[in-house]
Formats: structure tokens, C-alpha cells, sequence
């Protein structure tokens, strides 16, 4: 190679760039939503969520009676108890999957500023949780309805508090998943962030039920779990707050938890993500 | 590497002709490889230190109640903690698979099933001494309760030692069904979300169907067997939870009367059940 | 011993091995050679029983693998390093293995000590580099002192040093009288320590020969090569010799059909200039591109259009 050719590769553009080189965040954003939507596991994932949440749904209004105290949002959103395992799962699994896999040493090469990849999934981790549980909620809708919904009182969006819930189901999902996907890339181990994620946000707080006092309700007030208070409708609230021994958090308290505990853990991922090699 | 280590010859020494793997041989190994690894360790040591925390904290928050009865509290912290020896088990069985180290396994028993049997044989020794040691953290964890309300700690007495056998054989019990799932499944994260959806959230699930009145478990009208309560009787984590339960307490609300030795049966045939297609699952398709 | 014998695996509508028969014989080192998803692994992966053939047999010492008494002492096999789990150390690794045959702490020290991993065995499997990860991977194989072996690949990532090491080594197995199966890309390496080569493309046996044999049936062989002056005058002086002549760049005629002296003289008859005069041998390399040349799997487009 004469010393003409090294200086021509030199000056001349890479090929396939575009004009402004770079992995900026919108591009960034792109390959993100492009690896979560590659996967085949993923989507089987949300659709997964959808049906069982649905399947839930559908089962438990069987069981319910006008009588009883409870009212039809919460027929329609009582598949996230189940669903909240799919939603972590989502945000687990794309956390971790960077390391489990190795794609990671790809990826931070190309963008070794490394943080810009944390938002960028953090983004579609959001969009893919919300859009599978908008999805998820009118199909619970669906399986409750007309002649499937039995006895079970039926949505009604004059009860106070109804459409909060419906919508809580939505934003719920979104923050149960980001808590994923911020554990996910802090402890870098599915079964280390699925297991921590599903005990912070539902186990720990079913066994404290078990016990009420004024320690356990106020350790459960502090908990992601307390974001459940989103989910429920005025009339369930009150009886939530007249039966804790805790603070009464209603559900923008409820919310404020959790997303505090999403904050909390996004910084915690960060630094790891910024100081500590990746493998 | 240097230039010291020139190849002698393959000449053999302690190593000659031994025989091949037999059963005895394959739990050895199984024992040495389960060993050797970090996570069992401290995954025991969490589900141990939660047991005997949990244990203390609902012991010491109901022992203001008149009718405090220090051994009920025994099993409580038990749903919690069971998550580690559950995910313990799914890693252990989903963990050859994943890592590809069921290559070299595989080569060295190539009948295959001697493996299966040696990891079962093993992760239940491993989970038995967890067990004990989990029961002992939860002794441990009500008796400043019941000091502080001087009430002596009878653990061979009623109901006391059916639970403290039917904690050991839950954590056992919870151990093989995720090395179950995870050597059927072969690969984590399905294995694990299987695990703690059926074990775990199904109960729960099941609960709430059966209660839709609004939290308060037990407004006990008179006891009915309901549709629900039966299947509810036959998952494998509804099973588990039975098994803790005292067995003078009579039958839980829609459920049959099956007791903590049903309950028992229930788990292990589970166990029986799952282990047998992960068996078939290996002799008839390939090792990747 | 190892005999394959019309072996067929498909997986789906992909076949990987299509009716592939051969046998290596004890006391030789038969290399295993083909294109990358040849199926050169795969039939190795048939041999030892982790994966079931389609059709055909494959024996180890004239059974199948899973019926062999003890397989550690029959076959070592090695077949990809990343078969150890990463939270387990090296010595622990080896230590299980031994222990399902009842073999002893102190052959696995040995073993240890043949590889080199002397430094490294208590330190977890999944802090390896490449190289150190290979021979853990021979080790395993070593380690029931095994009289057949089936290597995959055994020298990828190994310094020169330890790439000289497994060659005396297979080299030595073999003059005791053991039988090796080795695949490897590096030809070169493989043509100074194989006895026999087996060449597949496509799933297909493609050559079953000598190294000897493999390599004089590229083209190169039996031609001399000859670098002049005056190529012109030469090659018309060759041509009326009845010589095939092949002219190439910078002066270059590759002569067949005519011995060394014959172009010597040619040359001198016509007054050219010689600058280089040989007998060109050819190259396992050559023998094996062109025999493969249609059965590759995996082409690359040609990179001057990409890189200047």
C-alpha cells in the first residue's frame, strides 16, 4: 500500500455513514426498540401478559357478586396480580439481557458514553409496558363484559375514582416494568432482579398483610407494593385507609412511592453503569 | 507457557482402569458441583436470616394479643422465605443447561438419566440440611416473644411438631419443584417466572377468587367444598402452604379436608410429575 | 477406533450431515476438515451421544457410545470450552468429572500439571481467557487416560507455544498406540500432525486420504515455476517441448509437464535470463480450497470493493 492510498482512506467518509456520524439519542433510541422487538421471547412475552391477565380477569369475576363490596373497575383490573410478573419480567429481562449474553461489550463500544443506552431502554421499556397494558386492560374489559360478566356489577364510570383506576392499571404497569429494567441493569442477573423486583413489589407486602400493626402497615407504605393504591377506586381507598395502622398514603402518595423507588434504582444503575467495567 | 511443561507421557498413576460411572460415582460428582458453587451458599444464608426475621417480627407484633400463641407464628415468615430454596432449585437444575457444562456431564454419563436421579438425590440433601437450619432460624426467631409474655416454647407437643416437619418438608418440597422446572425448562427465566407464577402467585390468585368480599380471610360462613377450593387444594403451592398448616385446624375454607398429609402428597406428586417429563425430555432429545 | 458409517442428521429441513462415512484407526491422528457448518461438530457431537443421528451408526470401539462401560477411559472429548459452568473453578471442574468414575485427586493433579493450568486451578472458570479455557477443555479430555480422542478445534486461541504442545502431544497419544479425531481450520498446523484427513462440505465427504495424497492432488504439485527475463522467448521453446505453460505476473511461468533440467536447458537454449527455478510443491491449504471450493457454506464478497 503506497503512502497516496493510506492518506485517501484517511480523508475520505466512512462508507454507509450519514452526514453527521454518531450515536446520538435518537438513534440510540431506534436500535434499542429495534433489540427489544427482535427477540421472539419478547413479544410471546407481552402477549403472554396479555392473556393471562385477560384469563385472570375473567376468573375472578366469576366469583364476584353485586353485594360484595366490590365495584367493576375492580373486576376489570384485577388481572394485575398476575400481570405485574409479566410487566417486571419485561423490564428484567431487557436489563439483563446486555450482560447475560455479552451484546453488552457491542453495545458500549458503540456508544461508550454508555448512559444515553440506559434512557434509551428505559424509553421503550415504557412504551412496550404501557402499550401491552393498554392492550391487556381491553381485553380484561372485553372478557368481563355483556354475557361473560355474570353477576359482577359492571364498569361504571360515574363510581368516583373509576377512571383513575383504569388508568393506574396503565401507569402501574409502566412503573412495575421500569423497576425492572433498573434492577435488571443494576444486579445484572435475571433471577437476581426478578426475585428482588416481585418481593419489593408484591411478596413482602402480601405476607406483612398477614400480621397488621402500625410497623408492618408502615413498612408496606414504604414499599413499591404501596404504588397498588393506584389501581383502586375512591370507594375501595376509603376502606384501605380506615383498616391500615399506617400512614394513609391515597394513591398519588401510593404512586410518589414507587416512582421514587424507580428513581432511586435508575441512579443506582447509572453509577454501576457508568464506573464499574462491563464484562 | 513455558517450556517446562512438555508433554510426558500419558502414562497413568492413581488414575488406572476404574470402572465406569455408577450411581454411587454420579452423586459424588453431583455433590462436588453443587458445592462448588457460591449461590447455593448464600442463598441459604438469606433464606435462613429472613426465616428467623420474619419469625420474630410477626411473633413480636402478635404477642399483644391475649390469645398469643407463640408456635402460630412459626410458619408465617415461611411464604416469604420459601422464594430462595424455590429459585435456588430452578437455577440449579436450569444452571448445566444454560452454561452448556450439560456437554461434559452428558459425555461422562451418557445414559443420562443416573444424572437426573444423582442432581435430585443430591439438591434434596442440600435443601434437607437448609431446612433444618430454616426451622431452627424460625424457633429462634419466636422465642424472645414468648419469653417476653412467659410462655413456655413446647415444640413436642399438639400440633407443634407436625409443623416444624411440615416446614422441612415444604422447603424441601419448594427446592425440587424448581430443579424440577428448571431441568424441564432448561433455561432461566421461563423456569423462574414459571416457579414463583404457580408456587407463588397462584395461591394468591386463587385466594382472592375465593374471597372477594374485601381482604378479611376467614369470615367463615359454614364449611363448603367449592369448585375453586378443590383445585386450589391440587396446585402445588397451595399444597405447600397446607403442609404448615396445624392439623387440628380443620379444613381451610373451600377446600376438602385434606389435611398437611394431603397436602404433602399433593407437593410431592407434583414433583414425582414434573421430574418424569424432565426425564423423558432427556432421553429422547438432544444436548445442545 | 471411531466408525461412522452413512451417519445422516437433519434438524428440521436443514441437513447437516448427509450420509458422511469414514473411520479413524488407532494409533493414527485423523484430521477433521471442512468449511465453516460443514458438520464437521455436529458428527462429532453424534459420536460421543449427545445428539442423536438421523440415520446411520457411529461406534466407538465397535459400539455405541452410551453402551460403553465406562466412557471416560474410552473416549476424552473436548469438544467446546465453554462446556464448564463460569461459577465453578478449574481443579473443582476436573474434580467432578474424576469422581463420576471414581478416579482420584491425584490424576486430576496430574492432569493439571500435563496442561499447564497449574497457576489458574482455583480460579473460577468463567475469569478464563480463551486460551486457558482450551485447555481446561484437554484436560477433561486427558483426564480418564483415554485410548480414543475427539478434539474439536483443540488448538483455537493457544500461543504458539501451546499450539507446538498439542501438536507433540496428539502426535505422542498416537505413537501409544490411541486414536485421534481432530478438526481444525489451521492447515498448516494440521498438515505437520495428521495422518489421515478427512475433508466434508456441505455435510458431505469430500476427500478421505493421506495428508501425502491430499496434497499432491492441488494443482500446484508436479509444476515447475520458473521467474526470467524474457518470458516470451521461454514459453514458445516450452510450448514446442509439447509443456503446458501458465504465464503470470512479473516475469513468472508455471511449466507442466516437464521436468526441472528439461527447463533448465530450455532456457539456456533460448538465452534467457533465469532468475528462479523450482519445483513447486503444493499446500494442504490449496488441495483443500479447491476442494471445497463449491461446498462453501458461508462466502464472503470480495474484499477490495469494501476496504481501500
Amino acid at each position: 500500500m503506497t503512502t497516496l492510498d493510506a492518506g485517501r482512506a484517511a480523508t475520505r467518509p466512512p462508507r454507509g455513514a450519514p452526514t453527521r456520524p454518531g450515536p446520538t439519542f435518537p438513534r440510540v433510541l431506534a436500535a434499542e426498540w429495534t433489540k427489544l422487538t427482535s427477540v421472539p421471547s419478547n413479544p410471546w412475552l407481552a402477549l403472554g401478559t396479555v392473556v393471562v391477565t385477560a384469563g385472570t380477569a375473567y376468573g375472578l369475576g366469576l366469583f364476584v357478586r353485586t353485594g360484595d363490596g366490590r365495584s367493576g373497575s375492580w373486576v376489570v383490573v384485577s388481572g394485575y396480580v398476575v400481570a405485574q410478573l409479566g410487566f417486571l419480567v419485561l423490564g428484567a429481562v431487557v436489563g439483563t439481557a446486555e450482560h447475560t449474553t455479552g451484546t453488552a461489550r457491542t453495545t458500549f463500544t458503540a456508544v461508550p458514553r454508555r448512559l444515553p443506552v440506559l434512557g434509551a431502554q428505559a424509553v421503550v421499556v415504557a412504551v412496550a409496558a404501557a402499550v401491552t397494558a393498554v392492550v391487556a386492560l381491553g381485553a380484561s374489559y372485553l372478557a368481563t363484559t355483556g354475557p361473560r360478566a355474570g353477576e359482577a356489577p359492571a364498569v361504571d364510570l360515574a363510581v368516583p375514582g373509576t377512571a383513575r383506576a383504569l388508568a393506574g392499571f396503565v401507569v402501574l404497569a409502566v412503573a412495575v416494568a421500569l423497576l425492572g429494567l433498573a434492577l435488571g441493569m443494576l444486579l445484572r442477573r435475571p433471577a437476581d432482579a426478578i426475585v428482588t423486583g416481585l418481593v419489593l413489589v408484591f411478596l413482602a407486602d402480601f405476607v406483612l398483610a398477614a400480621n397488621p400493626g402500625a410497623a408492618t402497615d408502615t413498612i408496606r407504605a414504604a414499599l413499591p407494593s404501596a404504588g397498588a393504591r393506584l389501581l383502586q377506586d375512591d370507594a375501595a381507598l376509603a376502606a384501605l385507609d380506615t383498616a391500615t395502622h399506617g400512614p394513609q398514603l391515597g394513591p398519588w402518595g401510593g404512586g410518589a412511592v414507587i416512582g421514587a423507588w424507580v428513581v432511586v434504582a435508575f441512579c443506582a444503575a447509572g453509577y454501576r453503569l457508568g464506573r464499574h467495567d462491563v464484562r | 507457557m513455558s517450556a517446562t511443561t512438555t508433554p510426558r507421557g500419558v502414562r497413568t498413576t492413581a488414575g488406572a482402569r476404574t470402572g465406569g460411572p455408577t450411581f454411587g460415582r454420579v452423586v459424588a460428582s453431583e455433590w462436588t458441583k453443587l458445592t462448588s458453587l457460591r449461590s447455593p451458599w448464600w442463598t441459604g444464608l438469606v433464606t435462613v436470616v429472613a426465616a428467623g426475621a420474619l419469625a420474630f417480627m410477626f411473633a413480636t407484633a402478635s404477642s399483644v394479643d391475649p390469645g398469643f400463641e407463640p408456635t402460630r407464628d412459626l410458619a408465617t415468615g415461611l411464604m416469604l422465605a420459601q422464594v430462595g430454596p424455590l429459585v435456588l432449585g430452578v437455577l440449579l437444575g436450569a444452571g448445566e443447561f444454560r452454561t452448556g457444562a450439560a456437554r461434559t456431564t452428558f459425555t461422562l454419563v451418557p445414559r443420562r438419566w443416573p444424572v437426573l436421579a444423582a442432581q435430585t438425590v443430591v439438591v434434596a440433601g442440600f435443601a434437607l440440611g437448609l431446612a433444618v437450619l430454616t426451622v431452627a432460624a424460625t424457633v429462634v426467631g419466636v422465642l424472645p416473644s414468648a419469653v417476653s409474655r412467659d410462655l413456655p416454647l413446647r415444640l413436642t407437643v399438639g400440633d407443634t411438631p407436625g409443623i416444624l416437619a411440615g416446614m422441612v418438608l415444604l422447603v424441601v418440597g419448594v427446592t425440587l419443584v424448581g430443579y424440577a422446572l428448571g431441568t424441564l425448562l432448561r433455561r432461566t427465566v421461563p423456569a423462574l417466572v414459571t416457579a414463583l407464577g404457580v408456587v407463588l402467585v397462584l395461591p394468591i390468585v386463587l385466594a382472592m377468587a375465593g374471597d372477594p368480599g374485601g381482604g378479611t380471610m376467614g369470615a367463615a360462613p359454614p364449611h363448603s367444598v367449592t369448585a375453586l377450593g378443590t383445585i386450589g387444594a391440587f396446585t402445588p403451592g397451595t399444597a405447600g402452604q397446607l403442609l404448615t398448616t396445624p392439623a387440628s385446624y380443620g379444613p381451610m375454607p373451600g377446600m376438602p379436608d385434606v389435611g398437611p398429609v394431603g397436602g404433602g402428597l399433593v407437593l410431592g406428586a407434583w414433583i414425582v410429575l414434573l421430574l418424569t417429563v424432565a426425564a423423558v425430555r432427556l432421553r429422547t432429545r438432544d444436548v445442545r | 477406533m471411531i466408525e461412522v458409517e452413512a451417519l445422516t442428521k437433519r434438524y428440521g429441513s436443514t441437513t447437516a450431515v448427509d450420509g458422511l462415512t469414514f473411520t479413524a484407526r488407532p494409533g493414527t491422528v485423523t484430521g477433521f476438515l471442512g468449511p465453516n457448518g460443514a458438520g464437521k461438530s455436529t458428527t462429532m457431537r453424534v459420536v460421543v451421544g449427545l445428539e442423536r443421528a438421523t440415520a446411520g451408526t457411529t461406534r466407538v470401539d465397535g459400539r455405541r457410545y452410551a453402551d460403553l462401560p465406562a466412557p471416560l477411559h474410552a473416549v476424552g472429548v473436548m469438544l467446546d470450552a465453554r462446556s464448564v459452568h463460569p461459577g465453578r473453578t478449574a481443579s473443582k471442574h476436573l474434580l467432578a468429572m474424576a469422581q463420576t468414575h471414581g478416579i482420584g485427586k491425584a490424576r486430576v493433579r496430574e492432569v493439571i500439571a500435563q496442561t499447564g493450568l497449574e497457576p489458574v486451578a482455583h480460579r473460577r472458570a468463567g475469569t478464563f481467557s480463551l486460551g486457558m479455557g482450551q485447555r481446561l477443555g484437554i484436560a477433561g479430555a486427558l483426564l480418564g487416560d483415554p485410548q480414543t480422542l475427539v478434539l474439536d478445534e483443540p488448538v483455537n486461541g493457544l500461543d504458539p507455544d501451546g499450539v507446538l504442545w498439542v501438536r507433540r502431544l496428539v502426535r505422542e497419544l498416537a505413537a501409544e498406540g490411541r486414536t485421534v479425531l481432530l478438526s481444525s481450520h489451521l492447515m498448516h498446523e494440521l498438515a505437520l500432525c495428521a495422518d489421515r484427513v478427512v475433508i466434508i462440505g456441505r455435510g458431505r465427504l469430500l476427500a478421505d486420504a493421506t495428508v501425502q495424497d491430499i496434497v499432491e492432488r492441488s494443482e500446484r504439485a508436479g509444476a515447475v515455476r520458473v521467474r526470467t527475463t524474457d518470458p516470451e522467448p521461454l514459453a514458445r521453446e516450452l510450448l514446442a517441448l509439447g509443456a503446458q505453460v501458465v504465464p503470470q505476473e512479473g516475469g513468472v511461468l508455471q511449466v507442466r509437464g516437464t521436468s526441472v533440467d528439461e527447463v533448465g536447458t530450455a532456457a539456456r537454449r533460448c538465452g534467457a535470463t533465469v532468475l528462479e527455478l523450482a519445483a513447486e510443491s503444493g499446500t494442504l491449504e490449496e488441495a483443500y480450497l479447491q476442494l471445497t471450493g463449491d461446498a462453501v457454506e458461508y462466502r464472503t464478497a470480495d474484499t477490495r470493493g469494501g476496504a481501500r
